[in-house]
This record gives C-alpha cells, structure tokens and sequence, in this order.
C-alpha cells in the first residue's frame, strides 16, 4: 500500500502524459505536506486539536520522508499550531515529491522519461504504467462519496487531499459533483490538517488567480 | 482515561473520563473493539466527564461509528462539555453522530 505522499504525488500526474496537473507548485507542496503531516498523525507521532499540533513521539517510522518531517517538526519545536507546521514542511516538499516519484518508478507504478514541460525547461516524465492504486482511490472515494457509508480515517485523509488538489473532477461526474457537494463539505471538515489544507490552497490559488488578472 | 460500562436493558452505555488523545486513543479502540464484538450493538456513549479530546481520539470516535454501522447498529453520544463541543462543531462530527444532551436521551436515541 503506498503511503499518502506517494498517492498524492500519483494522483497529481496527469493519467496519460505523466505531467503535473494544473495546480501551483506552492499549492502542490501544500498539499504534499498536508499528506505528510496526516500519514504522521495516522502512525501516532503527531497529534492535533483546533490550537495546537504536537510531537507525540519523535521515534523514526523508517519511512525517510515521513521521517524529515517528523524531526523538522522536532526541531521547530515549542507551540506549534497546524498552519505553522504545513508551511513549515511545505518548504521540504519538492524534496518529498522528487523521493516520492523515485519510489513509485521503483514501484513499477510510474516510467521515469525524459520529457518537456511547456517550452522552457527541459523536465522529467512519468507515464503511468500501473494504474491500479489510482483506480482504487477512485473506487474508494466514490463509494464514501456515493453513498452514507461512513469513511474511516484513511478515506478522510484521501478525500482531504484529493478535495483540496481540485481533483474531484477526476473522480465524480459533473452532475455526481453537484449532487454530493453537501456530503463532500462534511467529510472533508472531519481532519483538522485536511481543513488547514484546504484554506491554504484555496488562498494560494485566489493569490495567483488575482495576480493574473492584474497582468492581464 | 478512563472507560466504564453499564448494559441497560439492550443498550451499552459507555463512560469515558479523562483525555482521549493520542496516548489514551490506542487503548480505547482496543476497549471498544471488544465490546463491539458482536451481535448489533446498541451504543450510548456518555462524554459528560471528557475532559478532552483530539484529533486521535476524534479517530477512534470514527472507527467506532463505522464499526457500529456496519453491524447495522446504533450510537448515540451524549453530555459533551464546551470543550468537546467545540472540537465536534469544527471538525464536523457534530454531522456523524446523534448527539443527545443526556444519558437517557442517547439510550433512547439508539434503542
């Protein structure tokens, strides 16, 4: 089972040419941090209330992703509150997203290329070989989504950040969207680091949605 | 924390005392674990003496609540102090479970 970074950083791809799926990169790094602090907080190292996040147990959990965050998190110590730690780790998550990607080509999951991202920089693909673990986030999401079914804490984390990546395109149908819209809304509030997640992509993208109509 | 329970009629009416959080959490799903463990429960869970609770212990709440509807059950819970009630009302828990003002209201939210 791949951890929530990885499946984050999967779902981020676009499906057939292996490219990031249009979301600022300091959008995406929230994100990849989100899922980072979740995936701590699910193995019990951190916890968190409406004020503050804590390190509950600083013990490595052998996963060296996992395990930056934990002792950045360390370090910072002192009162920390949800949104200090997400930018906080934001900064490391280009990191993330590069080991992240090494593994899922180890996985066999992702064919690392070389590729060309719009016309300037020269940059890496990854093609999808192995779709399954995307195709069960879906299957999943859709069936928490779909019916009353209550979601367990991993499906929460799922929903948090795919709700947050705008990706819930990719999952449900337009008119499946507008249906479900009051249930996406409860389930994805139930992860107090899900929320902080949401807010702050959502500020990232009005930032850079109004720097764009200030250029143009 | 603390766990206490009490079988009313065909209701389980459990007491949690103390701090749900991250060091009391794997204990309480594990205490919970055994008493959902058959039949269709029909659970009252009194929260009149939490004192806290966070986001690991929201967790445990959770699985309980997927657990119980799975057995096709029923739980309610009930006497959530300022504290819990703000965490439930900003997470949104608030939307999962019944949540009744006292112990005999949960017992009958669920029966």
């Amino acid at each position: 089972m791949l951890g929530f970074v990885e499946e984050i950083v999967l779902l981020l791809l676009d499906d057939s040419e292996g490219q990031v799926v249009e979301l600022p990169v300091s959008a995406a790094h929230i994100v990849i941090a989100g899922a980072a602090l979740m995936e701590l907080a699910l193995r019990n190292r951190i916890d968190t209330d409406v004020r503050t996040l804590i390190v509950v147990n600083p013990a490595p959990t052998g996963d060296d992703i996992l395990d930056d965050a934990l002792a950045h998190l360390h370090e910072l110590g002192g009162d920390l509150n949800i949104p200090a730690s997400l930018y906080g780790i934001a900064v490391r998550a280009e990191g993330y997203r590069q080991k992240a990607l090494k593994r899922l080509v180890e996985h066999r999951v992702l064919r690392d290329q070389d590729g060309r991202f719009l016309w300037v920089s020269p940059t890496r693909q990854y093609p999808i070989i192995d779709d399954r673990e995307q195709q069960e986030v879906r299957a999943r999401l859709r069936q928490i989504l779909l019916t009353d079914e209550i979601p367990d804490p991993r499906d929460v984390v799922l929903l948090c950040l795919v709700e947050a990546s705008h990706l819930l395109g990719h999952v449900l149908s337009p008119e499946e969207l507008k249906q479900t819209e009051t249930r996406i809304g409860q389930l994805s509030r139930l992860d107090l680091i899900g929320q902080a997640v949401h807010r702050a992509v959502a500020d990232i993208r009005s930032t850079v949605k109004h720097a764009t109509s200030q250029v143009e | 924390m603390e766990f206490a329970q009490e079988q009313t009629g065909d209701v389980l009416v459990v007491r949690l005392a103390g701090r749900l959080d991250s060091s009391a959490a794997p204990g309480a799903e594990q205490t919970f674990a055994g008493v959902l463990g058959g039949g269709t429960p029909h659970l009252a869970i009194d929260l009149t003496q939490l004192e806290y609770i966070s986001s690991a212990g929201l967790r445990v709440l959770l699985i309980v609540a997927k657990k119980v509807q799975q057995a096709q059950g029923k739980v309610a819970l009930c006497g959530l102090t300022p504290n819990v009630r703000e965490i439930f009302s900003i997470s949104g828990f608030d939307a999962i479970f019944s949540i009744q003002p006292d112990a005999a209201a949960a017992i009958a939210a669920v029966r």
